[in-house]
């Protein structure tokens, strides 16, 4: 008797369980050879929401095996002794950290900027840095707390020397964001997109609002925010014209691919919902131009959700 | 009916009184320059601004001491890429001993002297006080870093941290969150060498030094 019940609670909770964690159809192509990561962003609390998103991102690696994960920031909240490490990042990401899957973490408001010299960050001690995960795709993070000349310099520089590849920064604050909390930073702004639009860059990858929303194209830059990894502010998006998608009550991560020109992603929550998803899609080589006023950048949509102009809020 | 009339006109009196006291701790008076005799002789005899002389004193102020923190770290173990977190600890711990030691005898004050810490008072002042942009969403600063704030003391009260000691050398505690401090300050205070830092702690602003943890000097109740 006590067997079958034993039996029974078991099958219920493979049932409830597992569809639960790889239930998400993928709607990214998963084809050999493009490039696969995830974004994740304002992870560092450590407790159930960080874990259930870690979870989740662990399962969905099964079906889309992403080999590098970008955090845009607030990789450690609150206190950040050699315990927190553990607790806010190690053991939270550990199934994904053991086989091998590597994470580049850019530096949020809330972090210590001695973060850089933790290896497992990828940050090889620099508060900004840039890495070239394959051929044809660079990415560019950046502190966005502290911007100073020297930063903007070496962006310039960086940028200037990347050639044809796709260009993808990641920093912590939006320079465009429907939050109320926040809203958008204008003040960096105005000191990164000139440089942004001068050198084609594709696509931002930002946080800090503790939701996720797509930004309508800006300028021709593809502009997304995943700050809802581990903290939420639920109904927190405003009614503005800057939203393409927005998800604010639930925690999410994004999958991205690379596949020639076209960069496709996928938003999903924590119970395995996908939320948002689509392609962004560039027009061939950028050559750096001081006066361009626009990238020839085209960002669809294809969101699983109403109304995409307006956020979604339940 | 003439006593009805008085105590309408003494209502409305009393209303329109009190608007302006309203207004007044809403939102606070812009604090006066305060520079020093000697530097207003000197920024004469330069002829000069004396608030860019005072710029220039702070900007010497943080470079001698950044000199004796490199003068410091020569001898402290490196920050280097480690897998343990704990190694970064310890060498900030190290050069923190270290520099504590080389200023055994530094004070509040001797870097953000009085006349500085008013020279960022009135820096600050605008963005804290500026309301929230127009045509986007989001808040004032002020708003924002009081919610900031909050979250980061409800999260210091979960973890159990220690209150950030407002004190010159002292060590910034382990187990507290490092509050935030918007960009839009930041770009109106002067550059700092990317050893150090600005971060806002309560009503006040204190600079640290990101490889010691440790507390170089502060102004009290920047944030009124």
């Amino acid at each position: 008797m006590m067997r079958r019940s034993f039996l029974f609670v078991l099958l219920l909770l493979l049932t409830v369980a597992v569809p639960a964690l790889v239930a998400q159809n993928l709607s990214v192509p998963v084809q050999n050879g493009s490039v696969k990561f995830a974004v994740i962003g304002d992870t560092g609390t450590g407790d159930k929401h960080q874990l259930s998103v870690a979870k989740q991102l662990a399962a969905t690696r099964a079906k889309f095996p992403f080999e590098f994960v970008v955090m845009v920031g607030d990789n450690i909240y609150g206190g950040n002794s050699a315990n927190d490490y553990e607790k806010k990042f190690a053991i939270p990401y550990k199934p994904l950290l053991d086989d091998g899957v590597k994470f580049y973490a850019a530096l949020g408001n809330h972090d210590d900027p001695s973060e850089r010299f933790y290896k497992p960050f990828n940050m090889n001690g620099e508060r900004y840095y840039s890495f070239k995960p394959a051929n044809g795709v660079r990415f560019f993070a950046m502190d966005s707390t502290y911007i100073d000349d020297k930063q903007l310099k070496w962006v310039d520089e960086q940028l200037g020397s990347s050639g044809s590849d796709w260009k993808i920064c990641f920093f912590h604050h939006p320079p465009y964001s429907s939050g109320e909390t926040h809203g958008s930073d204008e003040t960096l702004r105005t000191q990164l997109e000139p440089i942004f639009v001068k050198h084609g860059v594709n696509v931002v990858l930002t946080g800090h609002e503790h939701f996720y929303e797509r930004i309508k194209p800006q300028k021709g830059i593809a502009y997304f925010i995943t700050g809802s990894s581990a903290k939420l502010r639920e109904g927190n998006i405003a009614q503005t014209q800057l939203t393409a998608q927005g998800f604010d009550s639930g925690y999410t991560f994004m999958i991205v691919e690379i596949v020639g020109d076209d960069m496709y992603y996928q938003t999903i929550t924590d119970a395995g919902k996908t939320v948002d998803s689509g392609m962004v899609h560039r027009v061939g080589k950028v050559e750096p131009t001081p006066n361009r006023t626009a990238q020839p950048v085209v960002a669809s949509g294809r969101s699983n959700q109403k109304a995409p102009s307006k956020p979604v809020k339940r | 009916m003439n006593v009805i009339r008085m105590f309408v006109v003494a209502g409305i009196a009393c209303a329109l009184s009190a608007v302006p006291a309203a207004a007044q701790t809403a939102t606070p008076k812009p604090p006066a320059p305060k520079i020093s005799t000697a530097t207003k002789e000197k920024a004469a005899e330069k002829n000069t601004n004396p608030d860019a002389l005072v710029l220039v004193d702070f900007q010497k102020r943080i470079d001698s001491y950044m000199a004796l923190h490199k003068e410091a770290a020569k001898d402290a173990p490196a920050l280097k890429q480690t897998n343990n977190p704990a190694e970064i600890k310890t060498a900030q711990d190290a050069l923190g001993a270290r520099i504590r030691a080389a200023r055994a005898t530094a004070k509040a004050g001797d870097i953000m002297t009085p006349e500085i810490q008013n020279k960022f008072r009135r820096l600050m002042y605008p963005v804290v006080t500026a309301p929230a942009p127009r045509g986007t969403a989001g808040r004032a600063v002020k708003a924002d870093v009081k919610e900031e704030l909050k979250e980061n003391s409800e999260e210091r009260k979960e973890e159990g941290g220690k209150p950030v000691p407002l004190k010159v050398n002292a060590t910034y505690p382990n187990d507290t969150p490092l509050p935030t401090t918007p960009p839009q300050v930041l770009m109106n205070l002067p550059k700092l060498p990317e050893q150090l830092e600005y971060r806002i702690v309560g009503k006040n602003l204190i600079i640290r030094d990101v490889e010691a943890n440790i507390i170089v000097d502060f102004v009290p109740n920047v944030i009124q």
